[in-house]
């Protein structure tokens, strides 16, 4: 009981994350680096960027998944080691936004993943990504 | 051997040694942080970083030898906590001295970067190997400076084990003053030991994914960052044993206050240089160790040199 605490509490308070593009307009790639810059400080909550997958627990997805990069995105994820989650950042993300329907998108990250936590903007604003990812944390609690 | 098995598990052991190190990275990313003008992590982070990564899924490359690719993080765990072993805490004698061990806690400190260029080469990715390589490229570089560094204060003690050389500048403390360029050269090259900013070229998440351990997840990363606050405790110590000459050998509570002050100082001049260099090249890094800082190595052999030549007539 007592070690399932701590574990959790560990995860709560160590998410590291890896950013990915599965098609942005990289208007909301630029809001995340934001959120990462010296301003907004993540590491207050333990979060930071890795270069690696591997070593991630959060997959911070911005964008309509095109036909492109769909099967990247799949590898990508499958390379993440268990817990893993993953948080789609801006309308696109969500639902493909303004680009649904188009000839080369097939929809939001949840078409091809499991997404944990929503974030709507467009683009999302630096707190509203920071505020998703506290809250997909707190959720961990239940 | 009970006495044996309190030293390997609790003091200077295992428990000790890893609260220390925790500490030792917590400051470091604090003080890290506050330069940038940053709040910075909470005091728990590096302890919740390893007990997420000891309790994550561990995937093992299929394309990567598997034998090896467990092995070695414990190596570099092991033989980093090893060389803690010879190193002068509060008193001017270690745990186990023994006449050159300096020698011997150098070449303990190269193992875990050994291991490191193997965890790369055996995980068998593109970045990895590239991360390898420059792991190694990196090592010819720093380590003539930083063994010729260490050596000056030891020619002048007359003395190759760091209980000697402890000892020789407890007695005689102006003698330190000499050995201010080898003090200097010893942090930079410290930097490429640790491999950290501006030498964090191995591991330059920026170009190389994750460098050498790109692949490593779970707790086989766990025991690798942990190695690495090890060596970083390890390095700071050693520094702190040769070149600052404050120890009170008849009272140890005292003298292992003097012994943290005197390692975290070392670690802010550490965590200063970190934040204030930007990444180098590879061929730029190698080329400023053997132009410039091997030069001073050198400098502070002459100085060592005739100091003694002059103190013997
Ligand atoms: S949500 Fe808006 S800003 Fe973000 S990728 Fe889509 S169109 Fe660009």
């Amino acid at each position: 009981m007592i070690v399932d605490r701590i574990v959790t509490w560990a995860r709560m308070k160590s998410p590291w994350i890896v950013h990915f593009n599965s098609g942005a307009c990289n208007a909301c790639d630029i809001e995340v680096l934001a959120a990462l810059t010296p301003r907004y400080d993540v590491e207050r909550f333990g979060i930071l960027l890795k270069g690696s997958p591997r070593h991630a627990d959060v997959l911070v997805c911005s964008g309509p998944v095109t036909l492109q990069q769909k099967e990247r995105l799949k590898t990508i994820y499958e390379q993440m080691s268990e817990p893993k989650f993953v948080l789609a950042v801006g309308t696109c993300a969500s639902s493909a936004g303004v680009f649904n329907g188009c000839y080369g998108v097939c929809g939001g990250v949840d078409t091809v993943l499991p997404v944990s936590a929503y974030i709507p903007g467009c683009p999302a604003r630096p707190e509203a990504i920071i505020d998703g990812v506290v809250k997909l944390l707190k959720s961990l609690k239940k | 051997m009970g006495i044996a098995l309190f030293d390997i598990i609790v003091f200077p052991g295992f428990i000790f040694l890893g609260i220390l190190s925790l500490v030792a990275e917590f400051t470091d990313r604090k003080l890290n942080a506050r330069l940038q003008n940053r709040v910075g992590p909470p005091w728990y982070q590096p302890l919740a970083d390893f007990i997420k990564l000891s309790t994550k899924e561990t995937i093992v490359p299929e394309s990567a030898s598997s034998r090896m690719f467990r092995a070695l993080p414990l190596f570099a765990l092991a033989s980093a906590s090893t060389a803690f072993l010879y190193i002068p805490i509060w008193s001017t004698t270690s745990l186990f001295p023994f006449s050159c061990d300096l020698i011997v806690v150098l070449y303990l400190l190269t193992v875990p970067t050994l291991t490191f260029f193997l965890a790369g080469w055996f995980s068998s990715s593109l970045y990895s190997e590239i991360g390898s390589i420059r792991t190694m490229t990196q090592l010819f570089a720093y380590e003539v400076p930083l063994y010729m560094a260490l050596l000056g204060p030891a020619i002048l003690a007359d003395n190759w084990s760091i209980s000697g050389i402890a000892s020789y500048y407890y007695i005689h403390p102006l003698m330190a003053l000499f050995n201010i360029p080898g003090l200097l050269v010893s942090l930079v090259a410290a930097q490429g030991k640790l491999e950290r900013a501006p030498f964090d070229i191995p591991d330059a998440e920026t170009e190389i994914v994750g460098g050498t351990f790109t692949e490593y997840n779970g707790r086989f990363l766990a025991f690798f960052r942990m190695s690495i606050d090890v060596e970083l405790v390890v390095v700071a110590t050693l520094i702190a044993a040769v070149f600052f000459p404050l120890f009170t050998p008849a009272n140890a509570i005292v003298g292992f206050l003097i012994y943290l002050v005197k390692i975290l100082f070392v670690i802010f001049l550490l965590a200063v240089l970190r934040t204030a260099l930007a990444r180098l090249r590879i061929e730029q890094m190698v080329s400023f160790c053997w132009r410039i800082l091997a030069p001073l190595a050198l400098l502070q052999v002459l100085i060592d040199l005739i100091v003694k030549g002059v103190l013997a007539h």
